[in-house]
């Protein structure tokens, strides 16, 4: 088990695996680091998959992801390791 | 020699053969290392497997010319997609106008609708299989019409049908155009958004050289069909009883064909790099194929004249051997398949005049050669003699 605290991250959602993947598509063109997890409860979901990134990369996130037409469905901060 | 090594395959209007390796390879490659659920989880064998999917779509959208490939959905193949286009637009009491050249994958639908109450109008077309779109429009404005339904392309005789001009037709009546292009993809060089038709079914074992089991529908953004299915779809909305409405989950439940759409989505990459090149040898070696059919006595060849456009299949009879004889001699002596009979195709048989008989017909491919056609012709020419 790792022993890191939990710290923040902010999590995106989508309307479908195809949008998630079209985003992580769009980030990994502008080089903002992406982690796919598993779609958090707070996000509303209990299942599919969204991004995850660092709180200071939010704002470049969300404005790659509109500039793309791919904007985020939901968005939330979770505490995560 | 293996049974595949002596085949002189011209049934490519059935289905392409051989299948690029590479298809094969994404398809292996799918189920050896991308073999979890796509869309199913996070962890990487089921992300690189929703990968497959994704790119698999872009790709084949890249080579329709469909701007977002959300608006192209997979499924079983083309009938799946021909009934999703047909039952999921159409309801009681609309009206279709629908050529005479049609494959049983949508006038079998369009059976089943006209008993819930579609009036189903049907326009015939001429004896190469050419459907005429002034009479289409005639048709058309006779009476308030939901749709208009055409093939793309003719599975019996080759013909290419005036999609644009149907298109104009449609709209400008207030109408939907409805296209079955199984043997239109692949085969021709197609933009659908510039077609600027409603919905398209394109077959993906065909032209496209994909695997069976795979077909593909375009929704022009912003048409509300009918799902005809509803089940799983992995990602949101698992929570709720009502299926997604987005695409394409909407119209995928249940765990898709990941390596049938593997395979798609290579031959799909593969036909934006040879695409041009290979239409370019199909139609030199079709022509090759269609001229020395033209020349033999006794031989009646069902398609458009030599000069004109035509994807490469077309049908043939013989004024005393009938079409299972022909094909079953081809194969005996030659090892050429080709098949006989309706094609599935009863309306076109009878439109062109050969419902009694059959008919027996040839498909080049991009694998199809000029020692293939040669060997067909002289096989064909010592069968007849």
């Amino acid at each position: 088990m790792s022993g890191s605290e939990p710290r923040p991250f902010v999590v995106f959602g989508f309307d479908s695996v195809h949008d998630t993947l079209a985003a992580e598509d769009v980030l990994r063109s502008g080089r903002v680091p992406a982690v796919t997890i598993p779609s958090p409860r707070e996000l509303g979901e209990l299942c599919g998959i969204a991004l995850r990134v660092e709180p200071s990369a939010a704002p470049d996130v969300e404005a790659a992801l509109a500039a793309a037409g791919t904007p985020a469905r939901a968005r939330a901060t979770i505490l995560d390791r | 020699m293996t049974e595949s090594a002596r085949v002189v395959y011209l049934d490519n209007g059935a289905t392409s053969w051989p299948k690029p390796p590479e298809v094969i390879e994404a398809m292996a490659s799918a189920m050896r290392e991308q073999g979890a659920n796509p869309g199913r989880g996070a962890y990487p064998m089921a992300l690189a497997a929703s990968r497959v999917v994704f790119e698999s779509r872009r790709a084949c959208a890249d080579i329709l010319g469909v701007p977002d490939s959300r608006d192209l959905v997979f499924l079983a193949g083309c009938t799946q997609a021909c009934n999703l286009m047909l039952k999921g637009l159409l309801e009681p009491g609309d009206r279709v106008v629908v050529s005479s050249m049609e494959h049983n994958a949508v006038t079998r639908p369009l059976h089943v609708l006209s008993q819930q109450g579609v009036v189903v109008e049907v326009v015939a077309a001429d004896s190469t299989g050419l459907v005429d779109a002034l009479d289409m429009e005639r048709a058309v404005k006779a009476a308030p019409t939901k749709a208009v339904v055409c093939q793309h392309a003719s599975n019996v005789t080759g013909a290419i049908q005036p999609i644009a001009d149907l298109a104009d037709i449609a709209h400008e009546n207030g109408a939907l155009l409805l296209v079955d292009g199984a043997q239109g993809g692949g085969h021709l060089d197609i933009d659908l958004a510039g077609l600027e038709v409603d919905a398209y079914a394109v077959s993906g074992h065909k032209g496209l050289l994909g695997p069976q089991g795979v077909g593909l529908l375009y929704l022009r953004p912003g048409l509300d069909a009918r799902e005809l299915t509803q089940g799983g779809t992995g990602g949101s909305s698992s929570e709720q009883d009502a299926q997604p409405q987005g695409r394409p989950e909407r119209y995928e439940a249940g765990t898709p064909n990941t390596p049938g759409i593997a395979g798609v989505g290579a031959a799909a990459r593969l036909l934006a790099v040879h695409g041009a090149e290979w239409r370019a040898e199909e139609q030199r070696h079709f022509r090759m194929l269609k001229e020395g059919l033209l020349a033999m006595a006794g031989v009646t060849v069902y398609g458009p004249a030599l000069n004109e456009p035509s994807v490469p299949v077309l049908s043939i009879t013989h004024d005393t051997i009938d079409p299972d004889r022909i094909a079953f001699l081809l194969d005996r002596r030659a090892g050429v398949a080709v098949r006989a009979g309706l094609h599935c195709a009863p309306w076109a048989h009878r439109t062109i005049g050969t419902l009694e008989t059959g008919a027996v017909r040839f498909g080049v491919g991009y694998a199809t050669t000029e020692a293939d056609v040669r060997t067909a012709l002289a096989a064909l020419a010592e069968v007849l003699a």
